[in-house]
């Protein structure tokens, strides 16, 4: 994943809840012609934190993909120095994935909210395995949390 | 529930999920015809009305996608005649009869109109 846009996970409840941070910095290659952090990237950070959520709820055994955003707001922005908090919760789930809705918010206020799709991949269009990229993947995962949500939801 | 309730809350869902007006989706609107429903969509429909009738679907109970799967059940681009059997069975509330004068797979879409989803949300909330 060329964009990580999560820094932590607080929670991962399978089938439930995902609460993250994003901490914003002015060396940030997105803040070099802009005074605040793009909108979509907030997006995105709330897609990646639905995403975790999903594969973490599935077991780990499908890889996660975006499959749609339904709707998407940006009542206001973060900025330079801000953490910003994220929070996804499973609105309704399924074998080919769940509905999600999600978050962003800066002390407080909102700055984003977005109800989403994230689709579990079914093994047919699951990509070829690759060391490089899954052991990549893999170190992702563990340092973020994911590897070890996804454990204590198969015990 | 009455009819003409559940046929304005199915509206509402095809509406919010493709991203139409509630005006756009008739009962006898072809969901891939003519309201442009990608493979993503039917999974936002299931999503809406399990949401808005308190339901669940299982998977492939109403979009059943074994048929563009299962080479039993097409040959040559024509749906057999095991493939009509699964169809019926899957989809005890589609318009099955005309589409067996021509059962080309390529059709089998055209089968999902906004009127099926009634059918089969009305078969639900009846169970």
């Amino acid at each position: 994943m060329r964009y990580v846009l999560v820094d932590r996970f607080l929670e991962l409840s399978a089938g439930e809840r995902a609460r993250a941070v994003k901490c914003v910095t002015r060396g940030e290659p997105f803040l070099r012609d802009l005074p605040f952090f793009p909108s979509p990237l907030v997006l995105e950070a709330l897609l990646q934190t639905g995403g975790a959520l999903t594969r973490v709820s599935a077991g780990g055994a499908a890889m996660s993909v975006l499959g749609k955003v339904n709707r998407a707001s940006f009542p206001g922005r973060a900025r330079p120095g801000d953490r910003i908090d994220l929070e996804v919760t499973v609105a309704l789930s399924r074998p080919e994935g769940t509905l999600c809705e999600g978050t962003a918010t800066v002390d407080g206020t909102t700055i984003a909210r977005a109800e989403f799709m994230i689709v579990l991949l079914p093994p047919e269009l699951t990509p070829e395995p690759d060391p490089a990229r899954d052991e990549q993947r893999r170190l992702l995962a563990d340092a973020l949390g994911v590897s070890q949500a996804i454990q204590e939801n198969r015990a | 529930m009455e009819e003409q309730e559940i046929i304005a809350k199915v509206r509402k869902c095809v509406a919010t999920a493709l991203g139409r007006d509630e005006d756009e989706v008739q009962l006898e609107s072809v969901l891939s015809r003519d309201l442009e429903a990608e493979s993503i969509d039917y999974l936002d429909i299931t999503f809406q009305l399990e949401r808005e009738f308190g339901i669940s679907i299982q998977k492939d109970e109403l979009f059943p996608q074994k048929i563009f799967q299962d080479e039993n059940y097409v040959k040559d681009g024509v749906v057999t005649e095991q493939g009509l059997a699964y169809l019926e069975e899957k989809l005890p509330f589609a318009d099955l009869e005309s589409f067996k004068a021509d059962p080309k797979v390529s059709k089998v879409p055209e089968l999902f109109t906004v009127q099926l989803l009634v059918n089969f949300v009305q078969s639900k909330v009846a169970a």
